[in-house]
């Protein structure tokens, strides 16, 4: 069996400035190459926190468990060296940089991930390359980063660059929040475009709608911190008629509504 | 040989002027600046400018004048104007350096003018006569060794001309005093720009005080970078005469170890409908601090004026201070806008982990986020390939910055 991309063991994380405040309360999650796995749940349920701190956040700290990537022990690691490996987060809310345009931001980065100097000539041929997929104009990379944004430019911005930098495993932090139907399919379209067979996908996710087109092998159902149950596309089928309600109380488990806080989970 | 006292008394200034052959005129105005420089303490600091730049400590006299120093020049001036030195500028231009040498700021009115209006030597004359504009910007280099220098510049545009100026400073490792002066008259519609680029040796303390007069339609824009020098303080006054008039003072300053910027600006609105901005950035390492004072007064004759200052300063070290007192003292009800802002802070740390999410290390993120805040400065400076050269110097500071 071909080596996984992401292996999560039993995770524990908390917030750096709050340790008393466990949110992820031990997680298992192993991710293959060409693995589409989606992460659902209510609000608060710690679905950003995972995303997050498997990108290497300070804002978390893991308080025990581990994180392996591509068989290599990551959950020390910082967020700049975990990119450089191929791990890629799309932000639930890209952060304005003003000043700093696009382009100049992806140069440096995809420089960083290769690890050398990418010439000019090279780099736009790519960035075009890249454009030209997700059907974007080149004035987006023009534009300083997330600066004036909508909230679809911003989701899609973060598409583009994932397509640049081609990681091996992309978290996707709720990159259907905010963004109308024809945005959602636009953005789809795009993350489908961009993914390749080695590639792993984690999709976090509050409705199952973004899954009608990234369609995942993999549903499992975060609440209070833990994964109550997994399972296959019809389970994310199952959340959108239902509600989470009905699959809690077959698993013994009183309501989806244990939250931690919710700005906690940013 | 003499001390350097000396060098500073009334006798001895006038002698040297003699020496150089100036006009009885000039010669006057040399021992009467002696004589302010003498009867005048340094600047308190009670005086508001002057209260987190403590000076009453620093001893000008212990400073002997470079009397080797002269600035040096590149630029061509449009027929019937002038870019050279003051000392020949006087032969050709008598009566231009005459009328306004001086005029702008007086050799009188504080320590570091007076010592400079005594003491400067060849000095910079940048003259557009009326309706000309120069075809390029003119190049003033001013290197410093050690003792004391005086830089003096005068810019005269008259009425509907155009001149670009750009200042360039260094200075080796030596301690050094540099008390310059820096006038400008800008005339009825003329354009007047002027770029200081400060990278003074790490041992160089600055005291420089430029001042605009600033006629009817006519626009002047300074611009500061400040990377250099141990001490920079740089006072930038723009008197807006005219009617519409306009200015714009931009300024950024990185700093490390124990630099210690201090920008002061003055924004006095008296024509009707001048406008007025100023926006000055600093992001600092190490143990060094910033200083903004920065006073916008709006006369009663200035209505329909607006004007705004800006002051925003970065901390990358827990040892990094800055001081921010902008004020406004609006004297009519007729403003079309009078605003004023200044921050304080470390670096946006979800910026910081968007970039570092990227592959960025901490220090390309902090150097990527630091160019992008200073870029609403870089951008509007009129000198493109100067303003790459000081970014990448501005990259290289921020490379080896003390962040902790």
């Amino acid at each position: 069996m071909t080596q996984p991309i992401l292996e999560v063991r039993d995770l524990k994380v908390s917030i750096t400035e709050k340790p008393d405040i466990q949110i992820v309360k031990g997680i298992d999650l192993t991710i293959r190459p060409g693995e589409i796995h989606a992460l659902m749940g209510p609000n608060g349920s710690g679905k950003s926190t995972l995303a997050s701190t498997i990108a290497g956040s300070p804002t978390y700290k893991v308080d025990s468990g581990s994180i392996l990537f591509r068989g290599e022990d990551v959950t020390a690691a910082t967020a700049d060296a975990r990119a450089r490996m191929g791990i890629f987060l799309s932000f639930q809310y890209p952060t304005p940089i003003p000043g700093v345009t696009m382009v100049n931001l992806m140069r440096e980065s995809l420089k960083a991930r290769r690890g050398a100097e990418v010439p000019a000539r090279e780099f736009l041929a790519e960035l075009r390359a890249t454009l030209a997929k997700l059907k974007m104009s080149e004035d987006m990379a023009r534009r300083y980063v997330n600066d004036g944004f909508s909230g679809g430019e911003k989701k899609r911005a973060e598409i583009l660059q994932m397509g640049l930098l081609k990681p091996d495993l992309a978290i996707l932090d709720e990159t259907d929040s905010g963004l109308d139907v024809d945005a959602l399919r636009t953005v789809s379209e795009g993350v489908n475009a961009l993914r390749t067979s080695d590639m792993g996908v984690l999709i976090i996710t509050h409705y199952e709608r973004i899954l009608n087109y990234i369609e995942p092998d993999f549903v499992h159902i975060l609440v209070g911190g833990r994964i109550v149950t997994s399972g296959g596309f019809d389970l994310a089928k199952r959340v959108e008629h239902e509600g989470y309600d009905p699959i809690l109380k077959e698993l013994g488990i009183a309501s989806a509504e244990t939250p931690v806080a919710e700005g906690a989970a940013r | 040989m003499a001390t350097s006292t000396a060098h500073y008394a009334e006798a001895a200034a006038v002698e040297a002027a003699r020496g150089r052959g100036e006009p009885d005129w000039l010669i006057n105005a040399r021992a009467e600046a002696a004589r302010a420089f003498a009867a005048t303490s340094m600047p308190a600091p009670s005086l508001r400018p002057w209260k987190y730049t403590d000076v009453t400590a620093l001893d000008i006299e212990a400073f002997a004048p470079d009397a080797a120093f002269a600035p040096r020049m590149t630029g061509t001036a449009p027929a019937g104007g002038f870019a050279g030195t003051l000392a020949a500028g006087l032969a050709t231009h008598s009566e231009v350096v005459r009328e306004y040498l001086g005029a702008v700021v007086q050799g009188t009115e504080g320590k570091f003018t007076a010592a400079n209006a005594a003491q400067w030597r060849e000095g910079v004359l940048v003259y557009a006569p009326r309706g000309k504009a120069f075809d390029a910007p003119v190049t003033v280099h001013v290197d410093g060794r050690e003792g004391a220098i005086f830089p003096r510049i005068l810019i005269v545009a008259e009425a509907a001309s155009e001149v670009s100026i750009i200042l360039r400073t260094s200075s080796t490792a030596a301690a050094l005093l540099v008390a310059g002066v820096i006038e400008v008259v800008a005339q009825a519609d003329s354009r007047v720009r002027l770029l200081v680029d400060t990278r003074w040796g790490a041992a160089t303390q600055e005291f420089t005080t430029l001042r605009a007069k600033i006629g009817r339609g006519a626009d002047v824009q300074v611009g500061t970078i400040a990377l250099g020098g141990l001490i920079v303080k740089h006072t930038v006054e723009a008197l807006m005469e005219g009617e519409g008039s306009t200015s714009r003072i931009r300024g950024v300053a990185v700093g490390d170890k124990e630099q210690h910027f201090d920008f002061v600006t003055l924004q006095e609105l008296i024509g009707p409908k001048s406008t007025s901005e100023v926006e000055i950035k600093t992001a600092l390492a190490g143990a060094s601090r910033s200083i903004y004072y920065g006073l916008t007064r709006v006369e009663t004759t200035a209505l329909g004026a607006s004007a705004n200052q800006e002051n925003r300063n970065l901390l990358l070290s827990p040892r990094a201070k800055a001081d921010a007192d902008p004020v406004l003292e609006i004297l009519t009800n007729e403003v079309i806008r009078c605003g004023h802002g200044a921050t304080v802070g470390p670096l946006d740390k979800d910026a910081l982990f968007y970039l570092q999410s990227r592959g960025l290390d901490m220090r390309q993120s902090l150097t990527l986020l630091v160019t992008g805040f200073f870029q609403s400065v870089l951008s509007g400076l009129d000198a493109p390939g100067l303003v790459e050269e000081l970014e990448t110097a501005l990259r290289e500071k921020l490379a080896t910055a003390e962040l902790t």
